[in-house]
């Protein structure tokens, strides 16, 4: 209950985090194109063409924020950690019910491991290369 | 003619950004500006697709990022380069020599 809303909380200040950060490109964009002589709804207009897809943008960035986000770091240690006192556990106990309780936690943290790296995989899937990304060269007359 | 557009090599705009940040650290408005100048309009990037390249390049530990306050008094975001992104440009920067020397000699083969 508490490690889902930490993660929840986590995720919304990730959320909120890169909206803050992306508005801040579009509004410096809009600043420019106003000093250059344009209208503020011309330069509202041609700085959302300049960044692209701003929805798109920033959930790319939310799913990657999230994945290398410090919560899941803490719980990568903590099921490395669960694996290893399940390991100590069964191999220094000959009482069959404590190494049990061993092989449960080894198992526990496997298996909360691999939910981690199938979330990551899944989130990671619709993520652009750079090859996606518009990068490209102008060729003037 | 003008603006016709040409997909460039993978990974050139992360290249692009790690030679942007190994001389100060910048936000994400200043990196796009800075390669628009160095590249004197020649090479365009949607500013958009900067942000997920980005978000990866911390993810892989070459670039790290702190909120600080803009020119303009405003809170944004600054990125840095790491260590490892230090060596990852110099990887990179040589990479792309090479590539560049191999694709120079075949033009002037053929």
């Amino acid at each position: 209950m508490i490690a889902r809303l930490l993660k929840h909380l986590d995720h919304r200040k990730i959320a909120c985090e890169v909206d803050e950060e992306l508005r801040f490109h579009v509004e410096m964009l809009q600043q420019k194109y106003t000093r250059h002589g344009m209208s503020p709804a011309e330069a509202k207009v041609a700085a959302q063409k300049r960044f692209g897809n701003f929805e798109r943008v920033r959930n790319q960035c939310v799913q990657i924020g999230r994945r290398s986000s410090p919560l899941q770091h803490v719980l990568r240690i903590s099921l490395i950690l669960l694996a290893f006192t399940g390991l100590l556990i069964s191999s220094l106990n000959s009482n069959f019910r404590v190494a049990r309780i061993g092989t449960v936690l080894i198992a526990i943290a496997v298996l909360g491991r691999l939910l981690l790296y199938v979330r990551g995989l899944s989130s990671a899937s619709f993520l652009p290369t750079t090859k996606e990304t518009s990068l490209s060269l102008s060729q003037k007359p | 003619m003008a603006n016709e557009r040409t997909d460039l090599m993978q990974g050139t705009l992360e290249l692009l950004i790690l030679n942007t940040l190994a001389r100060e650290s910048m936000h994400g408005y200043g990196i796009v500006q800075r390669i628009h100048e160095a590249a004197e309009d020649l090479l365009k990037v949607e500013d958009g697709s900067l942000y997920p390249a980005l978000y990866r390049m911390e993810e892989r530990g070459w670039i790290k990022s702190e909120w600080g306050v803009s020119d303009n008094n405003r809170r944004a975001k600054f990125y840095k380069l790491t260590r490892a992104g230090q060596k990852q440009l110099e990887a990179e920067r040589a990479n792309w020599r090479r590539i560049s020397k191999a694709v120079t000699k075949i033009l002037q083969a053929t």
